[in-house]
């Protein structure tokens, strides 16, 4: 019928196979430790949030409301005793080396109970995604290793990720728009390090975090060749903590505004910047847009795990609504109407959770987390004591070596169709899952009626809390235009993204 | 909203537009903070003295007497900028308009005649259900000539603030429900603390359990539900126009900003995606503005099927309005999502303008049963 070579060529055609058959290549080449792993995380999130989230987030939805600067401490350090902010960190830098292929069906548990509560958590991971974005071994070893100790030890070591700016959302998630946009947090190198002015804000769990990692440019005119990646740590002196946001939902994941007045950030605290990418094949502009689309890739699809986990929070207090309350003389579970409102809303979970599956396996298989998805890789560091990789693997991040092969293997290896599955991945999911939790949201407050626009009742919060999904992480539009751009567009000739001429 | 040529509703137009951006738009986040924050009392005052709860009763009653067009013209403009003070007013006129259609006249005339405030003036009602859908929470045994109310009822807007409340109750014996009058201030109604609720904060909501209470029931017994459908055809209207109040809001603020705000180096203005946003959401505006004055003028010229065109006008506004504010919030991005712009607060206040009178759904099966 088909030749080798034919069959290749067919399935290079558009749409890829490649592209659009995400799972269906992962069911080989993955390797099938990560199921049970999953299992084990979804069955730990939902003994916390029964345990701890179901009885605790709608008090703490309203003590947020009393207080707006409340800081949710106590979340915090339970998350930290459960060991959560380890638990998806690679042994080799001493985490628990969970697959982070389980991260999604963790956080659309959590998020089921909490999105707030299911931020405190995961944000501290878009940290960790940018820590090693940066491939800068030695400080991502270890500022994890002081992630680890502060489990040890009680006191919460979070990671968070400081990158948009007050006139400068979108502006600093596109390589395209870095250059014409309103980017200003500067970082200018003096001996020993970086002096940094500038502000950040919307930053996801700031005021709760210990290490911030910090998105500036040395060229604000060419940002896209001159991004600079820093770890500063709370307490460093010219950095300080401004306001922190009145939100709409989401409130206990506090959104916090952190201010740089001529802040010294030394040189073994620079995770990244343009002399360290010199020698690789891809040019400083092209690096940046490969790192940002490598941290989207995990994070969008992180986003819509929460958007799935909200669109079942939704889902599951219309139903025990529906199943308690009579209306015209019957429970409304056995009005017709109602049955297909909820299969609706059934549905819409079963999509999202399809749509950032697809994205986990593209990120897996394709993405910056690869290696350690390859099937022997997986299984060394599985069934490696931690004790193990402390003696083997702590000398070697010291090596400048290590990062630079590293960094080859990141930078020079991965390919442009790669990049494109796993970043117009992260896109398509992330608005096609918090698509579906804005719509549960409204649908369950339809159900519900009058006890829906009660704050004990529930479905109220998750609303609150499901809108933002739709803006963070770039709006869905961005997200929109971003899946035309890695995954349409290619199949249409001279059309381009993100340029003056979708005006 | 559109005055048309009418001077008087022009006048109450500008007045009551005036009144909202004065009044109520600077105060708005502190107002949205009850019950952790204290009650704008002066406001709902100032809107006593200037007749505003007045507008929707007759003239003989003591009321102004402009009827539902007046109404829906000054509901749009407050809802423009704060649906809390809307909230007060569609609860306060629903409950007029019920007792109008049950011929409590006389009643309606005692307490506008003594009422020195807007509490003593304001009636308290469960506006956010349908009491013939869901069991009756309230029983009225007959105690000779009088009533007396006993049992649990949820989410009585006003019921903390106001000196009456109007609710239903069965008796036994008896199909179907009836209407009662109750003192809010006899020492057998048992108030909860204030519903802490998803938007409308500074229109507050109370569950109450009364105890034997003695309330004075509104028209004829067992006639509840013709009442609140009579009430209901024509006050779904009035909470369109607050929803239609609220989307115009939530396109002028995403206007204002996207005429100011830049990205990617231009104005986020012209990029033709958000423009996309703001065509739907001020199609939607527009469309949902032209229907609920023409469902006005319907209803005030009694037109031949009124109620199928009011009923349906009232519908598609109140249904359009969750997209139009949620893209309100979106077109702004995150700052959309911050209580410092008015955004998120009307995305929540939607969300009780759509169960005013009941269920969603249950309001679409009612119209179309009406044409099978």
């Amino acid at each position: 019928m088909v030749s080798r070579k034919q069959i290749k060529t067919y399935l290079q055609k558009e749409p890829k196979f490649d592209d659009i058959m995400c799972s269906l290549r992962a069911t080989g080449s993955q390797p099938k430790g990560i199921i049970g792993e999953t299992k084990k995380v979804v069955a730990i999130a939902r003994r916390f949030n029964e345990e701890f989230t179901s009885s605790y987030a709608y008090e703490l939805d309203r003590k947020m409301h009393q207080d707006p600067d409340h800081l949710a401490w106590d979340v915090v350090k339970k998350a930290n005793e459960w060991g959560f902010y380890t638990m998806f960190m690679p042994k080799m830098f001493g985490g628990k080396g969970y697959s982070i292929s389980a991260m999604g069906p963790f956080r659309e548990e959590i998020g089921s109970g909490c999105i707030a509560i299911a931020n405190l958590i995961g944000v501290h991971y878009l940290g960790f995604v940018g820590l090693a974005s940066s491939w800068n071994m030695r400080l991502i070893d270890m500022i994890c290793r002081e992630v680890v100790n502060g489990e040890k030890t009680g006191n919460p070591c979070l990671m968070s990720f400081a990158m948009t700016e007050p006139d400068a959302g979108t502006d600093s998630q596109n390589v395209e728009f870095m250059d014409t946009g309103s980017l200003a947090c500067h970082a200018k190198k003096v001996p020993g390090g970086y002096v940094v002015n500038g502000t950040k804000i919307f930053i996801s769990c700031g005021h709760l975090s210990t290490w911030h990692i910090l998105f500036a440019y040395t060229d604000l005119q060419k940002a896209s060749e001159n991004m600079v990646i820093l770890a500063v740590k709370t307490g460093t002196k010219g950095f300080s903590f401004g306001k922190k946001e009145k939100k709409m939902g989401q409130k206990a994941s506090i959104a916090s505004e952190l201010v740089f007045k001529d802040c010294f950030v030394p040189d073994d605290l620079v995770l990244l910047d343009r002399s360290q990418i010199e020698g690789f094949s891809r040019s400083p502009r092209d690096i940046t847009e490969l790192i940002l689309a490598n941290i989207w890739a995990a994070s969008r699809v992180g986003v819509a795990s929460f958007g799935t986990g909200v669109a079942r929070g939704a889902f599951e207090q219309a139903l025990e609504f529906a199943s308690k309350t009579e209306v015209d003389g019957k429970l409304l579970v056995n009005h017709e109407w109602c049955q297909c409102m909820l299969a609706e809303m059934y549905r819409n979970v079963a999509v999202g959770r399809m749509a950032y599956n697809e994205g986990n396996y593209a990120n897996g298989m394709d993405g910056a987390f690869k290696l350690l998805n390859l099937k022997p890789i997986y299984y060394l560091s599985k069934y490696t004591p931690v004790s193990v990789f402390d003696r083997i693997m702590k000398p070697l991040c010291g090596l400048s070596f290590t990062t630079w092969i590293s960094r080859k293997i990141a930078f020079d290896f991965m390919g442009d169709a790669e990049i494109d599955r796993t970043d117009g991945w992260g896109s398509l999911a992330k608005f096609t899952a918090t698509d579906m939790g804005l719509k549960n949201s409204r649908m369950a407050m339809e159900i519900m009626g009058e006890s829906g626009v009660r704050h004990e009742q529930k479905a109220e919060k998750i609303l609150r809390d499901s809108k933002l999904l739709q803006i963070y992480e770039g709006t869905n539009q961005i997200n929109m235009v971003n899946v035309f751009k890695r995954l349409v567009a290619r199949a249409c000739p001279g059309s381009r993204c993100f340029s003056e001429d979708n005006i | 909203m559109y005055a048309s040529n009418d001077k008087e509703l022009n006048l109450l137009d500008k007045s009551s537009l005036e009144f909202a951006k004065k009044e109520l738009a600077p105060g708005r986040e502190e107002n949205d903070h009850f019950p952790f924050g204290p009650f704008f009392g002066h406001v709902v005052d100032k809107a006593f003295e200037l007749d505003f709860f007045h507008i929707f009763l007759p003239e003989d009653l003591g009321g102004v007497g402009h009827g539902i067009r007046a109404l829906c013209i000054v509901l749009n403009n407050i809802c423009r900028k704060d649906s809390s003070l809307g909230g007060i007013m569609f609860t306060n006129a629903f409950a007029q308009s019920l007792m109008l259609e049950a011929g409590a006249t006389e009643v309606l005339k005692q307490i506008s005649d003594k009422a020195g405030s807007a509490g003593e003036f304001l009636i308290a009602c469960p506006v956010l259900s349908d009491p013939a859908r869901s069991p009756m929470g309230l029983s009225a045994d007959r105690d000779g000539e009088n009533y007396k109310l006993s049992g649990k009822i949820n989410y009585v807007v006003l019921g903390g603030m106001a000196g009456h409340a109007l609710l239903p109750a069965s008796m036994p014996g008896e199909e179907g429900y009836s209407w009662f009058l109750v003192d809010l201030s006899d020492p057998a109604v048992v108030k909860s603390d204030v519903v802490f609720s998803h938007g409308m904060h500074a229109c507050p909501a109370v569950d109450i359990e009364l105890k034997g209470v003695l309330a004075d029931l509104v028209g004829s017994a067992g006639e509840g539900n013709l009442y609140f459908r009579k009430a209901a055809s024509v006050m779904q209207v009035a909470a369109a126009a607050m929803a239609a109040g609220v989307m115009k809001g939530s396109l002028e603020e995403a206007l204002g900003y996207c005429r100011q705000r830049r990205q990617g180096g231009r104005m986020i203005k012209d990029w033709s995606e958000q423009q996309m946003l703001l065509s739907n959401m001020a199609v939607q505006t527009e469309v949902a503005q032209m229907l609920v004055s023409r469902a006005c003028m319907a209803i005030a010229a009694k037109d031949k099927d009124w109620e199928t065109r009011a009923g349906a006008a009232a519908l598609h506004v109140v249904s359009s309005a969750a997209d139009v504010v949620s893209d309100g919030i979106q077109s702004m991005g995150g700052v959309g999502y911050m209580k410092d712009f008015g955004q998120e607060k009307r995305f929540r206040d939607t969300g009780h303008i759509q169960a005013l009178l009941g269920f969603l759904p249950l309001k679409k099966l009612d119209f179309i049963r009406k044409l099978l």
